[in-house]
């Protein structure tokens, strides 16, 4: 177990250095020249540009920036702007070119609001997509399964920004049916916090859902036709008890090994619902400083992506091997 | 097929792929697993109806100069007669304009839609081509060489799957941009041209890893088959190993993956150009339309409904084929 755990962690340390090293030379290596693109191109002084380059240290050798920008993430570092200091605390991710803030504290800023969809969107898939599924593989091969699953079949088949944005245009704008997308803190006023998010949730939700409806039913069809089910049948336990609480257990394993890659592919993903129900998450910064050119925060912000991602991975792996032993020796 | 050695080739040459006994071709013949998949589909309803769906789509896009000069309209005029002081049109459409006009600006709706297919159409087969050839290529390598080339291969496979590929394929395109000289240097011209092969690019190079992945998987059990050993004892180079003999085992795994990627990669390339990373003005694209049309929906809908219902039913279409792709070569995927 520890040998696994040990190998898996390194295959996720080596992703995650590559990830670093690829990113830094997309940004910084390749013959894109940063100081000219925030300069503009326009009314852009020779002064001015060597003083953009001396301040983020685009002079100095590839090499030595790259060790600077790693060296920052783990023990931050200090920039100087025409005089003055600024610090960049530990995980430091540079300076962003147009706002002269760390990188940092942008992610910060807006992270609790991609957390908040993304939790709520968790609630909703966990809840009715397995709920859906399960209902449907009791049910399997009967007119409502088949007339649901191929709903769902084809629901999921539809672009989810085309019915994001839909819903957004004629339910929330046109005939005001559900509330309009927005983000306050939740700490500032929860009613608002909720009341903004729920037309995101319901949409990320459902239109998910029928994945999870899908996987659900797959693996509730195969848990169902187990020995053990009819063992439990056999004994004279109720049906809710068979289905809920023998069967779904383990027909839920394969659903909960989605569910955490997905979870960590939304946080990278919510781009489109940002975009389009207005949130101001990560997606949505990225999106704002890519008509800045404004590579340090994007760079930031796939970094981190990336990271949560090959966490999640790793997370879900060492889970995994832990329910099911086999798993290890593969 | 001729692989140098005449005598030894007899067995093999009849059948290239399969371990089946030899048959006289006087006596009929077995069906191929691809014919039985192809009659399979040609009974399926939905699959006849979506193939025609995307017949339809792929016609529209071969002949789309013809259908807008048989309106009578091109892509890029601008009839700001047409349009009100405000930007609206004035009037919903007419013979001259079938579907309207763009507000604004008071280019033809229909002609726009039509040459909008095209690149929807050509990204996301070029990508399909390009993905599968190179996921076929690292997985017949990493399953049959196996030792180093095997874990490097499998490596950059996982690599490759554990990138966020929306958040890349948005910082490829500033990217690209400045190493072109940065968006204020390029024409328009050369700025979409640039978008359109950072699509084709970013597209083919996140599709290609779980292709990649399958085919490994299916060469190393292949590999230690009968007609494989056969094939090997008596000499075949290993490039005729690997595509004359296993990759026609691997048809199912490739066309299901290819057919599968297809929607996506429409979903993909009208989502990039709807967030404004995708494909840019001068080029008509369903996605960066939609982008525009949602500040005006309330005016003028048809701007807005067209291109929503031509990806909606384009990759409607291309998923269910999809679908009914996989059920025909994968009959244990039916419940």
């Amino acid at each position: 177990m520890l040998y696994f755990v040990a190998r898996r962690l390194v295959s996720a340390l080596s992703v995650v250095l590559v990830t670093l090293i690829v990113t830094f030379a997309l940004f910084f290596v390749a013959p894109t020249d940063p100081a000219a693109s925030i300069c503009g191109d326009r009314n852009c002084t020779t002064e001015r540009y060597n003083e953009i380059k001396e301040n983020l240290h685009l002079d100095r050798p590839k090499v030595q920036q790259f060790a600077e920008y790693t060296v920052g993430i783990f023990a931050g570092r200090t920039f100087e702007t025409s005089g003055v200091k600024q610090e960049c605390n530990a995980p430091c991710l540079g300076f962003s070119f147009k706002n002269d803030r760390p990188v940092t504290d942008m992610l910060k800023d807006r992270l609790p609001v991609t957390v908040s969809l993304v939790a709520g969107y968790a609630v909703m898939v966990l809840t009715i997509g397995v709920f859906v599924g399960s209902m449907a593989a009791k049910r399997r091969g009967t007119l409502g399964d088949r007339a649901l699953m191929s709903s769902t079949l084809i629901l999921s088949s539809v672009p989810y920004y085309i019915v994001a944005l839909m819903i957004s245009l004629y339910l929330t704008i046109l005939y005001p049916i559900l509330p309009r997308g927005g983000y306050t803190p939740l700490t500032d006023n929860p009613g608002a916090w909720f009341a903004g998010l729920l037309t995101p949730w319901l949409v990320l939700g459902i239109y998910n859902c029928t994945q999870y409806a899908r996987y659900s039913r797959g693996s509730m069809v195969e848990t169902l036709s187990e020995d053990y089910i009819r063992t439990a049948r056999a004994k004279g336990l109720s049906d809710r008890v068979v289905t809920y609480k023998h069967a779904l257990r383990s027909g839920m394993i394969p659903v909960i090994t989605i569910f955490g890659l997905d979870i960590a592919g939304s946080l990278a993903g919510a781009i489109f619902t940002e975009r389009i129900f207005d949130l101001p998450g990560l997606g949505n910064l990225v999106l704002e400083s890519l008509n800045n050119y404004d590579l340090p925060v994007i760079m930031g912000t796939v970094l981190v992506a990336s990271i949560i991602l090959v966490a999640m991975n790793f997370l879900v792996d060492v889970a995994y091997s832990l329910i099911d032993p086999r798993v290890r020796l593969s | 097929m001729s692989i140098g050695l005449p005598d030894s080739t007899v067995g093999v040459e009849d059948h290239p792929a399969s371990a089946e006994p030899v048959r006289d071709s006087a006596v009929p013949h077995g069906k191929s697993p691809t014919r039985i998949a192809m009659d399979r589909l040609r009974k399926d309803k939905v699959a006849v109806v979506c193939a025609a769906v995307v017949l339809f789509f792929i016609l529209i896009a071969i002949f789309a100069p013809l259908l807008a000069k048989l309106e009578g309209a091109d892509i890029g005029t601008f009839h700001p007669e047409l349009v009100d002081e405000y930007g609206f049109p004035t009037f919903v459409a007419n013979a001259e304009h079938w579907f309207g006009v763009e507000p604004k600006t008071g280019r033809d709706n229909f002609a726009r839609w039509v040459y909008g297919a095209r690149p929807s159409l050509i990204v996301a087969f070029v990508a399909t081509a390009v993905g599968t050839l190179v996921g076929v290529v690292m997985g017949l390598l990493a399953g049959f060489i196996g030792g180093w080339v095997d874990r490097v291969i499998s490596w950059v496979v996982d690599f490759v799957l554990s990138l966020p590929y929306l958040l890349f394929a948005i910082a490829m395109v500033p990217i690209v941009e400045s190493v072109r000289g940065g968006s204020f240097n390029l024409s328009p011209d050369e700025q979409a041209s640039t978008r359109f092969f950072v699509l084709i690019f970013v597209l083919s190079f996140f599709g290609w890893a779980g292709l990649a992945r399958i085919i490994r998987g299916e060469v190393l059990s292949l590999r230690e088959r009968e007609f494989v050993l056969a094939a090997k004892a008596i000499g075949v180079p290993t490039r005729q190993v690997l595509f004359k003999e296993l990759l026609p085992n691997l048809v199912a795994p490739i066309v299901i993956s290819a057919s599968l990627s297809l929607p996506a990669y429409v979903t993909a390339e009208a989502g990039l150009s709807f967030l404004g990373v995708g494909l840019i003005e001068p080029i008509p694209s369903w996605g960066q339309t939609i982008a525009t049309a949602t500040n005006w929906f309330k005016a003028d809908p048809i701007y807005l409904w067209l291109p929503v219902l031509g990806i909606t039913a384009l990759v409607l279409a291309l998923a269910l084929l999809g679908d009914a792709v996989r059920d025909a070569f994968d009959p244990k995927t039916r419940r």
